[in-house]
């Protein structure tokens, strides 16, 4: 033990010149051993980071901190700072400082690789061989390299963006050419009880109630569809199942656009009503008598678009099951209905959970419902602050930080839509079996 | 006496079973029913329908829909074009993307894997478009507004987050088919090409599937980056369509919807498979 402690000592001790020259200059190192292209491509990398540093980097790197130091000035010619482009781009920066570090360490490693290769007699591996072992003993890190880089700029870096944001006074009165500053103001906004904190409130009651029910009434649904296709006596079951996939197949956004004018002041039940002498219904215009009636339609289409997938998942499930329960239990003389509440149920409720959970998450940021219902409604009654009385949360956000511009009080109802999602699913995850125990199959 | 008593019963549960098939079809039937013959009404108009029916039928709609765009308001041909050439290419690189993230986050263990997996799983908790604005921003950044090709690397590039699905598949797959291929001399990278991919179809299928029918109801992202009516895709166009042109809306909806129908009843098994394996592994 000690000697192999004395050894690697020692190692450490003779670093090689190459290995230093690539830890001053990535990619020095690799030229020296003769590993051109390599070598290039990590000198490159090197300049273009040091390029984009000094040009603009290292600017807006100083930039998050201050969000803005110069407010714009038309008299004197003075464009300004835009605090919202300063936070993203400061973030940018130092998304590049992170991955040119993990690139410089990647070099060290690959240049202490190379020294240790050589001590053993082995010669550098050419271009050819770094390629290879990049499609083999490395292929997990090629392979991510790109997934994880997209992500990272297009998924990552907004939410960081919008969690920042929400500690900020940006948005509202405090747009370009005004200069933002960090600041607990949007949380204040909404947890005291003036008009944002009473709509808040208002919308959380109803998102919740709307998530409980609108999963409830999809699952009940269409778990019955598909517990009624599997019947016995149900011929061309086929044929039945056809229908609920058409609504499956059809574009979402097509069918919910076709729902608002079917239930249009001017749409063909609104037509009928009139006919049958009867008022015509403002289901989902702007009016107070509109709520629940919206709220219902809301359920309703939704339950229309998404009960064929839940259908399809139960039948898959289904077929899962051992029937020689359900004839072990006929022997035993018990009633279908019983059957149904003692195997079948727990078995598909079982094996549902994650899909029930993601439902749920799923509808309690069903943004596109009532979007597409009631498109740009903002109630004129109950002191909602820029929100209609069918909003979910979700909508309330789209609202406030794209229609209005209120980025940092929209961030801030994104965190907490976010704590709650995250509560929710957490909880769930780390009880599912499937999550724990996924190398069992294997 | 007992086997007449259950004949009737019998009998009974076979009208109330196929009474509620029935209403069911009727149900999901009934508005594609509607909106297909709006789509050959001759007026266009909502406000000139008999409740659910035209009052006079005609083809013109769909051919004034690549005919006649209302100068230039409502060019729906060239909306279908940029729709399609998005819904190719993020399918084709999406794809590629997820199965890649899949198959490593499947077979590989390696350091670091557990950050990557919970980072995922907490990126999917957040709600789908909270960064939009940064979005707009970094698009801004990196002059790709009113380009398609934003759309395409957006959609393209945040698709390794949803990957449960696919790994779940790959996770089925034996190891020792695997164990033998190494051993016989393949590399990583074949593996994955000559072995895994074949014996995956219908993932594939499935996953570029979901992939190439999104562009097409996506409303949100287009809308927000895509500013030149040009520009625009269907989903953006139709959605932006007035009353009065409720049989533009039906026409340019039915001509989208038949052939995404059409591909699902083709592949409705790997659909189904698709989703009960996210099903199963959550």
């Amino acid at each position: 033990m000690r000697e192999k402690i004395k050894k690697s000592g020692a190692e450490r001790r003779r670093t090689p010149w190459q290995v230093k020259l690539s830890m001053a200059v990535m990619g020095l190192g690799q030229l020296c051993y003769g590993q051109i292209v390599k070598g290039l491509l990590f000198l490159l990398t090197f300049a273009g980071t040091l390029f984009y540093f000094i040009t603009r980097g290292f600017r807006d790197f100083v930039g998050f901190f201050t969000l803005g130091t110069t407010e714009e000035n038309l008299w004197m010619g003075i464009p300004g700072d835009n605090s919202l482009t300063m936070l993203i781009l400061g973030l940018f920066s130092i998304f590049i400082l992170i991955l040119f570090l993990v690139l410089h360490i990647a070099n060290i490693k690959d240049a202490v690789y190379t020294a240790r290769q050589k001590e053993k007699g082995i010669p550098a591996h050419t271009f050819r061989q770094s390629l290879q072992t990049a499609a083999d003993a490395k292929f997990h890190t090629t392979a991510l390299t790109i997934p994880v880089v997209g992500v990272a700029i297009f998924s990552i870096l907004p939410i960081v963006f919008m969690i920042l944001i929400a500690f900020t006074d940006l948005g509202g009165d405090v747009v370009y050419p005004k200069l933002a500053h960090w600041s607990l103001s949007p949380w204040k906004k909404i947890l005291s009880l003036g008009k944002i904190g009473s709509t808040f409130l208002k919308i959380l009651q109803w998102n919740v109630v709307w998530a409980v029910t609108s999963t409830l009434l999809n699952f009940i649904l269409g778990l019955g569809m598909a517990l009624l296709l599997s019947k016995r006596n149900v011929r061309g079951s086929k044929f039945w199942r056809a229908f609920p996939i058409l609504a499956y197949a059809i574009p979402g956004f097509i069918s919910m656009v076709g729902f608002k004018f079917m239930f249009s002041q001017s749409g063909p039940i609104n037509y009928y009503m009139d006919r049958a002498g009867l008022m015509r219904i403002f289901f989902l215009t702007n009016d107070a008598s509109a709520k629940w009636w919206a709220r219902g339609i809301g359920l309703f289409v939704n339950a229309w678009i998404t009960t064929p997938s839940i259908m399809l998942m139960t039948t898959g499930i289904l077929s899962n099951i051992n029937t020689d329960l359900y004839e072990a239990a006929s022997l035993d003389g018990a009633t279908p209905f019983q059957q149904f509440k003692k195997i079948t149920l727990p078995f598909v409720v079982f094996s549902t959970t994650p899909v029930l959970i993601t439902q749920f998450v799923g509808n309690f940021n069903n943004f596109g419902i009532f979007f597409f219902l009631r498109n740009g409604v903002i109630s004129n009654y109950g002191n909602y602050f820029l929100a209609s009385d069918t909003d979910l949360l979700i909508n309330w956000l789209y609202k406030l930080s794209v229609d209005n511009n209120y980025y940092s009080i929209g961030a801030a109802i994104s965190l907490i839509i976010f704590l709650i999602t995250a509560a929710v699913s957490l909880t769930v995850y780390v009880r599912s079996a499937a999550y724990k125990q996924e190398d069992t199959y294997q | 006496m007992k086997k007449k008593r259950l004949t009737s019963k019998r009998a009974a549960d076979n009208v109330l079973t196929y009474t509620v098939l029935l209403i069911m079809a009727a149900v999901f039937l009934f508005p594609c029913l509607w909106l297909i013959l709006a789509s050959f009404s001759k007026t266009g108009s909502l406000y000139d329908f008999k409740g659910f029916f035209p009052r006079a039928f005609s083809f013109q709609t769909f051919i004034d829909l690549f005919t006649d765009d209302v100068n230039g308001l409502y060019p729906y041909k060239t909306w279908f074009f940029n729709t399609l050439y998005v819904a190719v290419c993020s399918s084709v690189l999406g794809t590629i993307l997820v199965l890649l993230t899949a198959y490593v986050m499947s077979r590989f263990r390696f350091k670091g894997r557990d950050t990557l997996k919970k980072t995922t799983l907490v990126l999917g908790m957040f709600p789908g478009f909270m960064g939009m604005t940064a979005v707009y921003i970094i698009m801004t950044q990196l002059g790709l507004i009113n380009k398609l090709e934003s759309l395409i690397f957006f959609y393209a590039a945040t698709t390794p987050v949803n990957y449960m699905v696919q790994k779940g598949y790959f996770d089925s797959i034996p190891n020792t088919i695997f164990e033998a291929a190494r051993l016989d001399g393949a590399t990583n990278l074949e593996v994955f090409t000559k072995i895994t991919l074949p014996l995956s179809k219908p993932m594939v299928v499935y996953t570029m599937l979901t992939q190439f029918a999104w562009p097409w109801s996506d409303v949100l992202l287009p809308k927000l980056l895509l500013k030149d009516r040009n520009m625009w895709t269907v989903a953006v166009g139709l959605f932006n369509l007035p009353d009065t042109h409720f049989a533009r809306f039906a026409a340019g909806s039915v001509f989208i919807a038949i052939p995404i129908v059409i591909l699902y009843f083709c592949l409705v098994k790997n659909i189904v498979n698709g989703l009960t394996a996210g099903a199963v592994k959550g």
